[in-house]
């Protein structure tokens, strides 16, 4: 069973709550979901839709042929019809509005018509859904329990779910902000900037049952220094931006490599440059984050590519932070952020950040004790001091799977980062190509990654930019040149339909 | 640790610079205190480089961050005493938009202000609070605009302990650090620094400063209205008023906050994750 269901309407109208709630209900009868979040920047009127793809098998990604649309406008029927695959239905305005005013309710309980509806054509027990909807929505829910019911009762019995285990329903950020929790997180600072934003929220609304500080700051010039003061006062700080944000942050990201002081950061791309496209997604900030700052320092660069790996990356940035005392980036982005997954279980790591105080903490170069040096010797020394930590935190990062090959191919697909879900996806439909992702971009793979390059007969770049930056980068660490790129830039993320449509003709 | 807080590094000020008064005061307001649970954080220019100076646990931050770095270790340890040195550069020009804001979180600590109206580490500059007219390598047409006046400001923004202090009086600067820090909340001290190389005003203060007397310091007009005495300027004879301004008791950002109760890294952790998972099922 594989079904692709669109839910739109304009912003304020419910169709991210919707499709979440729609999502939850069929993880908890052990589907598997993704929910990819289509919205432009506005907070009223304009057009936001959602795609759930749902599966009896693991999936990762949307796609952009739909089986059901559920409107909740004209222009969600008038913009996406087109690509409403063969025998596809709709579902609009002309079922939920006789319903909606029947019930002399607000025009938001057409969403719950609409799942009323929805589910019946799965054969799901009314019970399920009235039961899940209070869940999600509380027990003011009558009105909302009715206009289920009303939807339940126009819809067509078509078809009978069978059901399993049920399932975890995350997205990205959740997932960054749990491995947080999981990493023993102290303080978290952040100044609003989407799609890094709902970490901020959901860990200021837990902040009190997790016993941790949650703060917005001026700006993000003062979070990241805040950062660094309750650092050096032994706290476990996370602070979370997108590009322009981190930009603001660059100065200060230099002082945590100086002053070897932990911070872990969370950088969710959107397309730039400048204020770029807010909700939408890119990977163009790799190189950004890789060479942000003044100065040689050591840090540590990671890309989860979903949000079971967004919790243990997370804690493996908080870890790993803590031990080798450097700046950490965990970059994501609009994609992978934003968007739900499903998994069977969610598992943390082992691995905790060990904190401390310290006594000094100095952005001039300085000497051990942490007093100011122009000394040549000690400016010698306070380099390597500082850059022989790349080296040992290298042979570490060895043992946490800076890797992953999938497939079996003898080409070779290369990625970081949110595009792995539709490449995994794509996989079984693109004979002879395996996948090698890459997680760990500081301190880079070098050898995993060279050695699979040269095993493969094509070698082939996927990357949500216009560069294709990862490139650039595989040969700075591996003299290696990659000249073949799949590339997307108009700030959507990729669907497996569109990738072994590109990929094919390589083989 | 010695006695007097001092470390073995070579000062490198300028021989009679202010900025040795400023560190004699601190030295004596602490050591008078008797509290060594104390973190100095300083930004970048001449003032900084107290930092090197002072046996403390100590933060040299970048130019301009003073504040959020204090407020940061206010957060990681709420029991910390917390001690910020900026100059007027760093504070009134780079780090502008802190200045205010921390008027608004009211956290337990204390900014001092090396004001010697001038940006001296870079030979000379003039910052927002050097007089109209000033003559320097980045302003040789002389500097058209006015000062600001960061008592004022202070002031307007809600601060909770106002004050201005005057290097080259030594005791009374000592007495008003000490004041500062037991003050409950964000405690401010504009220090009058004269930088002898590049804004030499020490004749004009030995002429014009002058202690308040029978100032009520609760009362915020009449801070308003001796703040407004001085503007920074030298143009005519003004008498330069210096003591607390201002003080009202306010509740401190810490006391909003349940979690900040002790150092971070005192508290023992063991997360639930099944709890944490919990609500994604
Ligand atoms: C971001 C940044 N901009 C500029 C500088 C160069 N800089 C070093 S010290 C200084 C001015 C210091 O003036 P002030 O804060 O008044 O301190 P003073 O030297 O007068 O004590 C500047 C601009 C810097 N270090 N960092």
């Amino acid at each position: 069973m594989e079904k692709l269901i669109l839910i739109g309407g304009e912003a304020g109208m419910g169709s991210a709550l919707t499709s979440h709630l729609i999502g939850k209900i069929f993880c908890s009868l052990g589907y598997y979901v993704f929910n990819y979040k289509d919205y432009p920047s506005l907070i009223r009127g304009g057009h936001n839709f959602n795609v759930l793809k749902i599966s009896n098998k693991k999936i990762f990604s949307h796609g952009s042929k739909y089986d059901i649309i559920l409107a909740l406008d004209q222009k969600t029927i008038d913009l996406h019809k087109k690509d409403l695959k063969k025998n596809g239905l709709i579902f609009g305005v002309k079922e939920t509005e006789p319903i909606v005013q029947k019930l002399q309710g607000p025009k938001i309980l057409a969403n719950d018509v609409l799942i009323g509806t929805l589910f019946k054509r799965f054969g799901v027990d009314l019970k399920i859904l009235l039961h899940s909807a209070e869940k999600e929505f509380g027990k003011k829910s009558n009105l909302i329990a009715k206009a289920i019911k009303e939807g339940y009762k126009i819809g067509k019995k078509k078809e009978n779910l069978k059901k399993s285990k049920s399932k975890y329903f995350i997205s990205g950020n959740e997932g960054i902000a749990v491995g947080s929790l999981a990493a023993g997180l102290d303080i978290y600072l952040a100044y609003p900037m989407t799609p890094a934003t709902p970490v901020l929220h959901f860990l200021a609304k837990r902040q009190l049952e997790n016993n941790i500080l949650v703060f917005q700051p001026e700006n993000e010039i003062a979070t990241i220094n805040s950062a660094l003061g309750a650092s050096f006062s032994g706290a476990r700080v996370m602070i979370g931006t997108s590009g322009g944000g981190f930009a603001l942050m660059t100065e200060a990201l230099s002082l945590s490599g100086m002053a070897e002081l932990p911070l872990v950061i969370y950088l969710s791309q959107r397309p730039a440059p400048s204020t770029g496209v807010p909700t939408y997604t890119a990977q163009g900030d790799l190189k950004f984050a890789l060479n942000a700052g003044q100065g040689e320092f050591p840090r540590i660069v990671v890309a989860p590519g979903d949000a079971q790996e967004s919790i243990i990356r997370t804690q493996e940035a908080f870890y790993l932070s803590a031990k080798y005392r450097m700046p950490a980036i965990i970059l994501g982005d609009k994609h992978l952020g934003e968007s739900n997954y499903t998994f069977d279980q969610l598992s943390k790591s082992p691995l905790k950040a060990v904190s401390y105080p310290l006594d000094r903490a100095n952005s001039y170069e300085h000497d051990k004790a942490g007093f100011t040096t122009e000394d040549a010797k000690e400016v010698v020394k306070g380099h390597e001091r500082r850059l022989r930590k790349e080296k040992i935190i290298a042979r570490e990062v060895k043992k946490l799977n800076p890797i992953r090959v999938y497939g079996k191919g003898r080409n070779l697909i290369i990625s970081h980062g949110s595009t792995k879900g539709a490449i995994l996806d794509a996989l079984p439909g693109l004979k002879n190509f395996r996948f090698l992702q890459i997680s760990y971009l500081k301190p880079f793979p070098k050898e995993e990654v060279a050695r699979e390059i040269k095993r493969s007969k094509k070698v082939i770049l996927v990357e949500n930019s216009a560069t294709g930056a990862l490139s650039g980068v595989i040969t700075e660490e591996t003299g290696l040149i990659i000249k073949d790129k799949v590339l997307k830039y108009d700030a959507r993320p990729f669907t497996p339909d569109i990738l072994i449509n590109q990929l094919k003709k390589y083989d | 640790m010695t006695k007097d807080f001092s470390t073995k590094e070579t000062i490198t000020w300028c021989p009679g610079c202010p900025n040795f008064k400023i560190l004699k005061a601190f030295k004596a307001a602490v050591a008078e205190l008797g509290n060594r649970n104390i973190a100095i954080v300083s930004g970048v220019g001449c003032h900084a480089k107290i930092y090197d100076y002072i046996n403390l646990k100590g933060f040299y931050g970048i130019h301009g961050r003073v504040l959020p770095v204090c407020l940061g270790i206010k957060m990681g340890n709420p029991k910390m005493t917390v001690v910020g040195f900026g100059g007027d550069g760093d504070t009134y020009n780079e780090g502008i938009s802190h200045f205010i804001h921390n008027y608004r979180y009211n956290a337990d600590m204390t900014m001092l202000v090396h004001n010697n109206q001038v940006f001296s580490l870079t030979t000379g500059q003039a910052t927002a609070t050097t007089e109209k007219g000033f003559i320097d390598g980045s302003t040789p047409l002389g500097l058209k605009e006015r000062p600001l006046n960061p008592l004022i400001m202070a002031l307007e923004s809600g601060a909770s302990f106002v004050a201005r202090g005057y290097a080259l009086d030594v005791p009374h600067l000592k007495d008003l650090i000490k004041q500062a820090i037991l003050h409950k909340g964000f405690s401010f001290i504009d220090i009058l620094q004269p930088c002898i190389i590049f804004h030499n005003v020490v004749p004009y203060f030995q002429k014009n400063v002058y202690k308040l007397k029978n100032h009520k310091q609760e009362d915020f007009s009449a801070a308003l209205l001796k703040a407004r005495q001085w503007d920074y300027c030298f143009d005519k004879d003004k008498k330069v008023p210096i003591g607390i301004f201002y003080q009202k008791t306010s509740p401190a950002f810490e006391s909003y906050w349940p979690q900040l109760k002790k150092p971070w890294h005192t508290v023992l952790r063991k997360p639930n994750w099944q709890k944490i998972i919990g609500e994604f099922k």
